[in-house]
């Protein structure tokens, strides 16, 4: 592979990266977001994956098989698992209608362009663009949180967001320490776990994943 | 070794207490883990005082994590102490199973355990997996009861503290991202120490955005307003031992992680951590005030008054200088103790008349004697009153706001005190005297825990009217490793 | 230089003549194959041919109260198509870019689709009105779209004349292929099914009034008037797969003058229009019309698509 058509490829998979989180943006239904969620995460795993090969850095490949194995297989198994499990009702139900969503989104990702532009100019390395594109997968996400009320939507962007800090970290550092990177794995997958718990509990308890049902405790 | 002993401690406590199927067993196990943690973490004091810093492997324990190190595991015992009987009143109420009650051991040993890797670990990217583990191990806690509110604050608990914490991780690679540029550095370290050692070759840029990160993130673990919405909930429907954990000692936890980062700045760009400090203590003060004064729920009141001296904590670090770090440390401590010491009463009150409502709780004084004279006193303690040690506190607080000429905080920081006082103040007389409230039987609720609240009570009484050497001289040199905090 | 204006000139007749001969056989075989799918035999390829001729033998009847725009219309119709047929590249990128360039292209388009809603309201009919309102609010979001994702390749290429920006991409090969092309590719193929009205935007095979917009417009024409619009429209729809196929993936197109690669040129844009005919005809099996009202989901998608693509030009 010459060097440009393996920058060419990283700087692809980054884009559908944030390709994808548009895509949840507007998807209307638990699988389809789950899915995408599996895409995007499949996209962010090929991304390590030549970013290892790039870098010649050996541990990033066994993120980026960790990343394929756990992101884009074990937790949307899970997720899926638990929205048949639960019979939530599949639609997704955002509080801001799709159109207006996406164009917030959009300004989100020329946020995040302003945001990382003094680190990119500082930087001196081949994915610092990449940065722009993670600061921009992670605002999506808070976006992702703020708009939606399902209780497994909320999950799918805590993912989201998590995958947009893994691109940052993997683009401007070339991954972080492995101890510190099996850590953060582990403390996703265990993150899903309880929140999955916790979504059978509330769905025991209040007969809905709704959380604006959840309006109790206030002042 | 001292370290892996005390980090093995609570897990084999948490395996024990959950495996055998023995409440006494749990609860002693628990209490023998929880006393010998403390001893250990004396030891391990003794021994960085004497010897400075112990650094090995993964760990790191310098004067700041074993000053940490105590306060977490002295409440730790505390809060176990306590909980023999809450939550032996819970089991006896039949409101909770067998099982859960181990369970509950379980996850209070885990909890534990995680909030130890923080303050024991060299390594940030560590540190920030123990803080998120702290979430993970409490969340469960803190929907322990399982009813509809109770799951709400966890939700909420879990889905605003793993966003805030991924904030912090963004930090995280922002700071390592700041360190690969540095000659001659290990590629692959975060570790604390050596991130302090080249601190001034540190890309700036880099490290001024991750401070924001690190800053928001672990900030909203220490329930800094506005990001705080999470910690009235949880604080208000976990079991009132685990409240008094979250308080007195989580919100330290979160708050140390800041300061490693802290330091590291202020050998880099010095001021601009204190400025983003002053702030965000400042609206938190402010906005704690104002929430006091609405409260009608009491464990919520306790839950707001910790905002409010998260608030004063970060205005003793914003301040600097020697006087505003050390009064910072030493109120990070005050606050711990007092607010524990508040939470057992108000667990005890809970329990007693079976609400949290304010309106609900009249004539405490007749009903139970001696909890309303604790938690009398404990609320006098809180809000600043001599001769409580946090009013030693924060009247260095307010000598070095005053020593810096930032005048204006200061003003706002003595009228959000003043405000706070009043409105504590109004509450609590209210719980305690009047006509006492109809079908509620006099008598303590428990008397063993009556136990661990006179201890927190004269610990704090001490420190008030002694502030006892060897105290001091721990805490000034905790402060001689920030910068610009050596006497 | 005159005779190269000359030689543009002539190349641009000979494709917009090309063009407007082929286009009704490309919807004819979009019709075959969408036959095919259904199980059914389906008509000839050649049937849009029949038609034409059969409409233009006809007469023409007009409402009394249309104006002089019903009547006006279809000559503006194929006079605008006619006119950016000789500006879009087809087999070669001899064409009159220099009369104008994509904006032109744009706009002229869009002077068609103004008289057609004009018309569409003239004669008064109520599924006229309805036609030309829905294809306001359809257009409204497209046309942006259309131009950001033209406008992203023209900052790839450094030029915004249609043949120009297809003539170095064809020169300089896949070093010019970045992440923006796709994204502006997604979103100008997913423009390509609104502005033509196609599945899942529209459904050009219904007269149902509840979902049609296009064909809402032509209620009212007859005869020779509703050849020309219906001619008009086929013209288009090949201009746009024109545009996507020269514009996006120019290679194979002719950049000289030799026989060879003029053969190559129009052996490779019938197969790529061919293929686009395929891919329309095949989303229009698989996918059923989209409620009107979720439209906007769909083409804000492509917008945001378009943004991205330019966005992405600066960042990556």
């Amino acid at each position: 592979m010459t060097q440009e058509l393996l920058t060419d490829t990283i700087n692809g998979l980054a884009a559908i990266v944030l390709l994808t989180s548009f895509f949840l943006v507007a998807n209307t239904r638990m699988h389809q977001l789950v899915r995408t969620f599996t895409l995007q995460s499949l996209a962010l795993g090929l991304f390590a994956f030549f970013v290892a090969y790039y870098t010649g850095a050996e541990h990033i490949y066994l993120v980026a098989v960790l990343t394929i194995i756990i992101k884009a297989i074990i937790i949307p198994r899970f997720l899926d698992y638990t929205i048949e499990k639960i019979q939530v009702k599949k639609e997704v139900e955002p509080l801001v209608g799709i159109p207006l969503s996406l164009l917030i989104c959009t300004g989100l990702a020329f946020i995040g362009y302003y945001i990382a532009e003094p680190v990119i100019a500082n930087g001196n390395i081949i994915t610092k663009n990449c940065l722009a594109i993670s600061v921009a997968v992670v605002l999506i996400g808070f976006y992702l949180m703020a708009s939606r009320r399902k209780a497994m939507s909320e999950v799918v962007a805590l993912l989201v967001i998590e995958n947009g800090l893994f691109l940052a970290a993997i683009s401007i550092t070339y991954g972080m320490p492995l101890i510190v990177e099996l850590g953060i794995f582990f403390d996703v997958f265990v993150t899903v776990l309880i929140m999955g718990v916790f979504v059978f509990k509330i769905n025991r308890t209040f007969e809905t994943l709704d959380t604006r049902f959840m309006r109790r405790l206030r002042d | 070794m001292m370290i892996e002993l005390i980090l093995l401690l609570p897990l084999i406590a948490a395996a024990i207490s959950y495996f055998v199927k023995q409440q006494h067993v749990a609860e002693a196990v628990s209490m023998l883990s929880g006393v010998l943690q403390f001893i250990l973490a004396l030891l391990i004091a003794v021994d960085v005082m004497q010897n400075g810093a112990i650094q090995y492997g993964l760990w790191y324990a310098d004067e700041l994590s074993v000053f940490m190190l105590v306060i977490i595991t002295f409440l730790g015992s505390m809060a176990v102490a306590y909980s023999f009987s809450y939550i032996g009143h819970d089991r006896e109420e039949h409101e909770i199973s067998g099982l859960q009650l181990r369970r509950y051991y379980l996850l209070l040993q885990l909890f534990l355990f995680t909030m130890l890797v923080v303050v024991l670990t060299n390594n940030l990217g560590i540190m920030w997996i123990a803080i998120e583990g702290t979430t993970l191990t409490s969340a469960f806690l803190v929907g322990f009861y399982e009813k509809d509110t109770s799951l709400e604050a966890a939700w909420k608990y879990l889905i605003i503290c793993s966003v805030g914490i991924s904030m912090a991780l963004f930090g995280v690679v922002l700071t390592y991202a700041s360190s690969v540029d540095v000659a001659g550095f290990p590629s692959d370290s975060l570790n604390w120490t050596d991130l302090r050692s080249v601190a001034a070759l540190l890309d700036p840029t880099f490290l001024r955005i991750a401070f924001i990160f690190i800053l928001i993130g672990y900030g909203t673990k220490v329930g800094f307003v506005p990001m705080h919405t999470w910690l009235p909930d949880a604080h208000s429907q976990a079991p009132s031992p685990i409240s008094a954990m979250l308080s007195g000692v989580l919100l330290n936890c979160a708050l140390y992680g800041i300061l490693r980062f802290y330091i590291i700045m202020q050998l880099s760009v010095p001021g601009f951590a204190p400025d983003l400090l002053l702030i965000f203590g400042v609206i938190s003060l402010v906005m704690a005030a104002a929430f006091i004064i609405l409260a009608k729920d009491f464990k919520r009141l306790l839950a707001y008054s910790s905002i409010e001296h998260m608030g004063i904590i970060a205005l003793g670090f914003g301040i600097g200088g020697f006087l505003g770090i050390f009064a910072g440390l030493l109120h990070m401590l005050n606050h711990a103790l007092t607010k524990c010491l508040m939470f057992f009463g108000a667990g005890n009150i809970l329990q007693k008349y079976n609400t949290r409502s304010i309106a609900e709780v009249r004539g405490l004084a007749y009903i139970m004697p001696i909890t309303a004279a604790l938690f009398l006193l404990g609320a006098l303690a809180i809000t600043g009153s001599p001769p409580f040690s946090i009013f030693l506190s924060e009247v260095m607080v307010l000598q070095a706001g005053l020593g810096a000429g930032s005048y204006l905080v200061v003003a706002i920081y003595l009228f959000a005190i003043l405000v706070i006082f009043a409105a504590f103040m109004y509450h609590v007389s209210k719980m305690l005297f009047g006509k006492p409230t109809e079908g509620v039987v006099r008598g303590e609720i428990h008397h063993v825990s009556l136990i661990p609240m006179a201890i927190l009570l004269v610990s704090i009484l001490v420190i008030g009217l002694f502030l006892p050497q060897q105290l001091m001289d721990f805490i000034t040199k905790v402060a001689a490793l920030f910068p610009g905090g050596s006497r | 230089m005159v005779q190269d204006v000359l030689l543009n000139s002539l190349f641009a007749a000979l494709q917009a003549v090309t063009m407007f001969a082929l286009s009704p056989l490309i919807i004819g075989i979009i019709r075959k194959v969408k036959a095919w799918f259904q199980s059914r035999k389906g008509s000839s390829i050649w049937q849009p041919y029949y038609d034409l001729a059969k409409l233009l033998r006809k007469d023409s009847t007009m409402s009394k109260d249309a104006s002089w725009i019903s009547r006006a219309t279809p000559y503006i119709a194929i006079a605008s198509v006619g006119v950016v047929a000789l500006m879009v590249p087809f087999f070669t990128t001899y064409s009159l870019g220099f009369v104008g360039d994509l904006i032109v292209v744009v706009y002229l388009l869009a002077l068609f689709r103004f008289f057609m809603v004009l018309a569409g309201m003239d004669a008064g009919s109520t599924f006229g009105g309805m036609g030309s309102s829905r294809e306001m609010m359809v257009s409204s979001i497209v046309e942006p779209t259309m131009l950001l994702a033209i406008f992203t390749m023209a900052l790839i290429t450094g030029t915004t004349t249609l043949s120009s920006i297809s003539y170095s991409l064809a020169v300089t090969g896949p070093d010019l292929v970045r992440p923006a092309l796709f994204l502006a590719l997604a979103a100008f193929f997913i423009s390509l099914l609104a502005e033509n009205a196609r599945v899942p935007v529209d459904n050009p095979a219904t007269h149902l009034e509840l979902t049609m917009i296009h064909e809402g417009m032509l209620l009212e024409y007859s005869g020779k008037q509703l050849a020309l619009m219906e001619w008009a429209s086929w013209t288009k729809f090949l201009l746009f797969s024109a545009i996507l196929a020269n514009v996006f993936f120019p290679w194979g197109i002719a950049t000289d003058l030799s026989a060879l690669g003029m053969a190559v040129g129009v052996i490779a844009i019938i197969a790529k229009v061919l293929v686009i005919a395929l891919a329309v005809a095949l989303i229009e099996s698989g996918t059923s019309k989209m409620r009107l009202f979720r439209l906007p989901n769909l083409l804000t998608e492509s917008f945001t698509l378009a943004l991205l693509a330019v966005m992405s030009f600066y960042i990556l």
